[in-house]
């Protein structure tokens, strides 16, 4: 399906548009220093070398964490167990709260 | 970037193997899994490290003073159900409550040394402290 008119100008100024952009001498040097410098990334474990304390404060700060919570998580439920446990024995212990059959 | 997600990743496991160790060293499953089946003696043995002689002398205090329990309990119904006065139900209440803090007590002195104190400080408080609903769940057997 054709849509253009007979007078359309469009595609005569498609047809003579060109794209002329300014020649960038370094181009060609820019993209290999990328490609290079993504090559040379270092390794994780020249990372590490080269951000030493950091990688070792976030690695510190995780454990503790994790420690602190692991630990808290454990006594709050063998404390909330206990309690339970305790208010049950001493109850069946008392003759108050028994009910005879 | 690649390094800055590993090292995120890395501290991650970190903080999730942090938190199994710990959790894991100060659980205590042997006492959970006791007052999770309700069984009053085998938490006895877990909390307060019983031995077997200690165990077994625990045990049987827990067997006699159950016939006393047993009794007072009658004693306390009974009077419930023949209408007697608040006073006599209160001083029958009273004889049940020095009954249980003297075995109390004893169990104490069976305990080994410091745990007999904790026990002391965990029931004695609760010993006041009871309501009427709700029968007991835990089973002391003799």
């Amino acid at each position: 399906m054709n849509t253009s008119k007979p007078d359309d100008p469009l595609p005569r100024t498609l047809a003579d548009w060109r794209v002329t952009p300014p020649r960038d001498p370094h181009f060609r040097t820019a993209v290999w220093s990328r490609i290079e410098a993504d090559r040379r990334a270092p390794s994780w474990a020249g990372y590490v070398r080269m951000h030493a304390s950091l990688v070792a404060g976030a690695l510190a700060i995780a454990v503790a964490a994790g420690g602190l919570i692991g630990r808290d998580q454990a006594r709050a439920r063998v404390d909330a167990e206990r309690a339970t446990m305790v208010s049950s024995y001493v109850q069946s212990l008392d003759a108050r709260t028994m009910r005879m059959p | 970037m690649k390094n800055l997600l590993i090292t995120l990743a890395v501290a991650l496991a970190a903080c999730g193997a942090a938190f199994g160790v710990f959790y894991a060293m100060n659980d205590q499953p042997a006492l959970r899994q006791a007052a999770h089946e309700g069984d009053a003696m085998a938490w006895l043995r877990e909390e307060f490290h019983l031995n077997d002689t200690q165990f077994a002398a625990v045990k049987k205090l827990h067997a006699d003073y159950n016939v006393v329990c047993a009794e007072h309990c009658t004693a306390i119904a009974a009077a419930k159900k023949r209408g007697a006065s608040a006073t006599e139900i209160a001083a029958l209440e009273k004889t049940c409550v020095d009954a249980m803090t003297t075995h109390f007590r004893r169990v104490a002195a069976l305990l080994p040394p410091g745990q007999g104190e904790r026990y002391l400080a965990m029931v004695l408080p609760r010993v006041n402290d009871y309501d009427h609903n709700g029968a007991p769940t835990v089973q002391v057997k003799s």
